[in-house]
């Protein structure tokens, strides 16, 4: 599209953020830090892809752009101007559509017009011609129950497109639609952006898929996750169009993989933690959040490691399993934590500890994982201040209450749960739901007593 | 906190012991009110427990009456049909023929009087229960019927572990708006001319009946004062904590939404006896669970046999013709009654039928005008709406007859003539549902679709028109119905009112109704309720399905 170079000054960017800072109360009442310090901009004439992992404020950056969502400390600018209200020249498109269940497709898509000065008719023309550019003609009468959820989104997009908005604001826009569905329209915004017809300057697209940041950006941006924060910005100069089987496109994606990875799974900086540690006197590790990986995810990884010769590349790895890439770094990270995987570079390779886990027989397994558990220093500080208790057990609340107070950036519910599977299978915590009560694992030998 | 708890086991006790003292009293027509302040926490005590009492009745009939028609094809279809008109006809017209029946069966003590007057709450209280508890075991998964089948549960052993869990939650909801709505008509049900004859029970309706009577406006609020205090503290001290437990039998995920919490259940999970209790009940039941399972595996069940339910058919099939005996004998009756009514009586409750549904339907237009601002204003901003939610309960349960002296007071000062009064005093306890709802969908309104309306500024006017209005419509039909059906009820008490000694009357099919109870006219008054009935089944089955059949399809948010 058109990029402005020449002796000027830059034009200000169409929209940008500068030291924001952003903090929610969440329904617990526990105060958590979603963003920290993120300056972001998008220039004119470009499409940014923001790429990072679920819960990493990708979709609150976006609302403070635009002026959706207030941030808590910081500024932001809209063509260089201090922002006031909504952002006049964006549009969004929401990742579960947001159309009026109640209104036709025609009126879901003249919502996009509401307050500007078009005559009935202008607005009627306005809305067929948006209509036809997103595919939808004929579609004008039906309800939006009638519809898929591609057509869904067409209508979100035409509704975005009708105003003709310099920048369109995309928050996971295709990741309610199938496979097939998503990557049609992903070619169908890039027509639409690169043919001109419809005005528009830039897109913004959030995303936690790194083929689609790929695809559609050619700035991508890399969040990191608690709090998140901007981490790395890798220009994208792949010509359009796109091809995701291309060498070149492969090659790309293996890039920002790359990228992803030394942010989510930084070589190992801090000593090893002691291997051996005596029950009930463990060694104080960092009191660190653990990733959320369940068990079952961790044990079958170390299985298919194991079927592979203890040895893996990261990305087979990730193109083996169905999970998107922010989980399978999530539950390598798990591994790597217990230390049973080590991850050199960009290989998973199972531990002596990893392999004796493999091979323990079902009902050994719980002992081992006990023990790894306790040399984390958030386990063996749980364990000794449940061990302090009356009754060895506090109320789920206090134990959540007091991981929030320590841990500030870290989302509570989704820990507290990781930790109770964990220390369940380690049979080293007991947490009993209806009475939300935590307590150390008692296990039947204490009944019999 | 464990002295606390054993505290009021024991006082639980005594006060069991002295109610039954206070209910073999021997019969007085009229009991003498103590107006005294010092007297009310004693009424209030009785008429909690007459509340109870009509509770477990409710509960008992739910359980009974739920089951029966969930399970067999032919009692549903004479049941439901049955509950339905139930829910609709203003039980208040049943209660003469109640009252002397019950005396008559216990001419010599109170218990005759007692009895109809906890039917009376009965029948405020059951209806919703018995739907909400049908409807839970229709919606139990056929799986969990073929598994407990399939492992040979026992008919108790597949209640309780299949169909109670799943209706726990729906049962414990409907069972707090049923106490609620049983208070409605204490006032009457406590306190009532018959024929001429005087009928009271110490409690606190009758207690407000006669401060009204003598116009006695501190006795007044001192009643309200403890009606409130009744329900805050009934709320707080059993709903919650009931409402907090049920909740561990939600399938489902809960979604974002926070887990309601109670202060009671808190303080008693701190307790270190009830935690050691309960640990002590645990470790037992796993124990019995293991000698259970034991026994199964050497004893298989014995599938149900077939006498028995042969047995169990023929049962039914009488009770069936019971029922049905009783009904063509009453409607014979009730013909022979209605012979007796003139073609100008006929004429008359026409003219009020015509009267009231005009009241109705201008205090309902009136009630929807202010709650729908209100409650979306509320509504949309979540902290508001989480601490009104509690407030608008309380106001919801508050039997609204105990404010009509004060309320018509008031409006009778700005010179608002009486059949307006009338009105208001109708929809003074029924548009809090209306509210209740509005706020309730208000804040349903999924956030995204907001955030849609804020970026193409769809502001003002038509912010209203696409996003409020539709999406609250289902909502507010929801509450419109509950409402509609209190404000008809309500005629009965609001068209014809006692007023600083003297009665207030409008014309209207429910000042017909009082009139012809306090006249002992049995023909007029069993003409007025059958009118009255007819007309409500006639709405719920034209305007208010119409209604809802518009919001599920328009107006459905799921997407």
């Amino acid at each position: 599209m058109a990029s402005a170079s020449g002796s000027a000054p830059p034009p200000a960017p169409l929209a940008s953020v500068s030291g924001v800072r952003k903090q929610f109360r969440d329904e617990e009442g526990h105060e958590r830090l979603v963003l920290a310090d993120v300056d972001f901009e998008v220039r004119r004439g470009e499409v940014v892809a923001v790429l990072g992992p679920s819960g990493c404020g990708k979709s609150t950056l976006l609302r403070i752009l635009i002026g959706l969502v207030a941030p808590t400390a910081g500024t932001v600018s809209a063509n260089g101007e201090p922002l006031e209200g909504i952002h006049p020249g964006a549009a969004v498109v929401f990742q579960n559509f947001a159309l009026f269940p109640w209104l036709s497709v025609e009126d879901n898509v003249r919502v996009g017009l509401n307050g500007r000065d078009v005559s009935d008719a202008d607005a009627a023309r306005r809305v067929k011609e948006a209509l036809v550019k997103v595919g939808l003609t004929g579609h004008e009468r039906a309800m939006p129950k009638e519809l898929s959820g591609g057509m869904k989104q067409r209508v979100g997009i035409a509704r975005a497109l009708v105003g003709g908005p310099e920048l369109l604001c995309m928050d996971e826009p295709f990741s309610a639609l199938d496979v097939m569905t998503a990557e049609l329209l992903r070619a169908e915004v890039y027509r639409l952006w690169s043919d001109g017809g419809t005005g528009l300057s830039s897109v913004l697209l959030i995303t936690h898929l790194i083929e689609e940041a790929v695809y559609l950006g050619d700035r991508i941006v890399v969040l990191g996750a608690n709090p998140g924060t901007v981490r790395r910005e890798i220009p994208n100069t792949l010509p359009h169009p796109r091809e995701y089987r291309h060498p070149e496109f492969l090659r790309m994606v293996e890039r920002v993989h790359e990228v992803v990875t030394g942010v989510h799974l930084p070589e190992e900086e801090e000593a090893p933690a002691p291997a051996v540690t005596v029950p009930g006197r463990p060694a104080a590790g960092p009191f660190v959040p653990v990733p959320a990986a369940r068990v079952g995810e961790i044990l079958g990884l170390l299985e298919i490691l194991a079927d592979r010769g203890g040895e893996m590349d990261l990305f087979e790895l990730d193109a083996m399993t169905e999970w998107d890439f922010g989980r399978t770094i999530a539950v390598v990270k798990a591994a790597e934590l217990l230390d049973l995987v080590d991850t050199p570079k960009n290989r998973v390779i199972l531990t002596e500890t990893g392999q004796a886990f493999v091979a323990a027989a079902p009902d050994e397994k719980p002992v081992l994982f006990r023990r790894r558990l306790l040399t984390l220093g958030l386990f063996a500080t749980l364990v000794r201040e449940l061990a302090r208790e009356p009754d060895a057990a506090i109320r789920g609340d206090r134990m959540r209450d007091s991981l929030a107070e320590r841990l500030p950036s870290e989302a509570i519910e989704p820990l507290f749960e990781t930790i109770v599977g964990w220390g369940r299978f380690a049979q080293l915590l007991d947490y009993d739901a209806r009475a939300d009560e935590v307590g150390l694992f008692s296990g039947r030998q204490r009944d019999g007593e | 906190m464990d002295v606390l708890i054993l505290g009021v086991l024991a006082a639980s006790v005594v006060g069991l012991v002295a109610l039954a003292e206070r209910w073999s009293a021997p019969l007085r027509a009229a009991v003498e009110i103590d107006l005294a302040p010092s007297a009310l926490p004693g009424y209030t005590l009785l008429s909690l427990s007459r509340g109870f009492a009509a509770y477990l009745l409710s509960l008992a009939f739910t359980l009974v009456v739920g089951t029966a028609a969930a399970r067999s094809r032919a009692a549903e279809r004479v049941l439901i049909p049955l509950l339905d008109v139930g829910q609709g006809i203003p039980v208040l017209g049943f209660l003469p023929g109640l009252v002397l029946g019950m005396v008559a069966l216990f001419p010599r003590t109170n218990v005759g009087l007692e009895l109809a007057c906890i039917v009376m709450i009965f029948t405020g209280q059951v209806w919703n229960m018995a739907f909400s508890f049908y409807g839970s075991l229709k919606g139990v998964p056929a799986e969990l019927y073929e598994v407990s089948r399939l492992h040979r549960f026992s008919r108790w052993k597949t209640f309780r572990t299949v169909e109670l869990p799943s209706a726990v939650i729906g049962l414990v909801w409907n069972s707090m708006m049923s106490m609620a709505g049983g208070w409605f008509f204490l006032t009457v049900n406590e306190a009532f001319t018959l024929g001429g004859r005087d009928f009271r029970l110490p409690g606190i309706g009758s207690y407000m009946a006669v401060a009204i009577e003598r116009g006695n406006v501190r006795a007044m609020l001192w009643a309200i004062v403890a009606m409130v205090a009744m329900i805050v503290a009934v709320d707080q001290l059993l709903w919650r904590p009931l409402v907090v437990w049920s909740q561990r039998f939600r399938s489902e995920e809960r979604s974002g939404e926070p887990a309601p919490k109670s202060w009671v259940v808190e303080l008693v999970g701190r307790s270190r006896l009830v935690r050691r209790l309960r640990r002590a009940l645990r470790r037992r039941r796993a124990r019995g669970g293991d000698e259970a399972a034991a026994g199964a595996a050497i004893h298989p069940a014995t599938p149900g046999s077939g006498a028995a339910r042969a047995g169990l058919r023929l049962l039914a099939a009488v009770a069936l013709l019971a029922v049905s005996g009783a009904a063509l004998w009453g409607g014979y009756e009730i013909a022979l009654l209605l012979a007796r009514v003139r073609a100008a009586e006929w004429g008359t409750l026409g003219a009020a039928l015509g009267a009231t549904t005009l009241r109705t339907a201008g205090a309902l237009a009136a009630s929807v005008l202010w709650t729908v601002p209100v409650g979306v204003l509320l509504g949309r901003s979540p902290a508001w709406s989480r601490r009104l939610q509690p407030v608008v309960q309380i106001l919801a349960s508050f039997p609204a007859p105990m404010l009509y002296p004060l309320v018509t007071g008031a409006l009778l000062w700005a010179r608002v003539p009486f059949t307006v009064v009338a009105a208001v005093l109708m929809v003074l306890g029924a548009q809090w549902y209306v509210l209740f709802n509005v706020l309730a969908g208000a804040s349903a309104i999924p956030g995204d679709l907001c955030e849609a309306a804020d970026v193409y500024a769809v502001t003002g006017v038509s912010r209203w028109r696409t996003l409020y209005l539709p999406a609250v419509f289902p909502y507010l039909v929801t509450g419109l119905v509950t409402a509609a059906g209190g404000a008809w009820n309500a005629s009965i008490v609001a068209e014809t009112i006692t007023y600083r000694g003297g009665e207030l009357s409008t014309f209207g099919l429910g000042s017909l109704i009082t009139q012809a109870t306090h006249e002992g006219n049995f023909p007029l008054l069993a003409a007025g309720v059958l009118t009255m009935s007819l007309a409500l089944v006639l709405l719920n089955r034209t305007v208010w399905r119409r209604m809802y059949r518009l919001a599920a399809t328009r107006f459905a948010l799921n997407r």
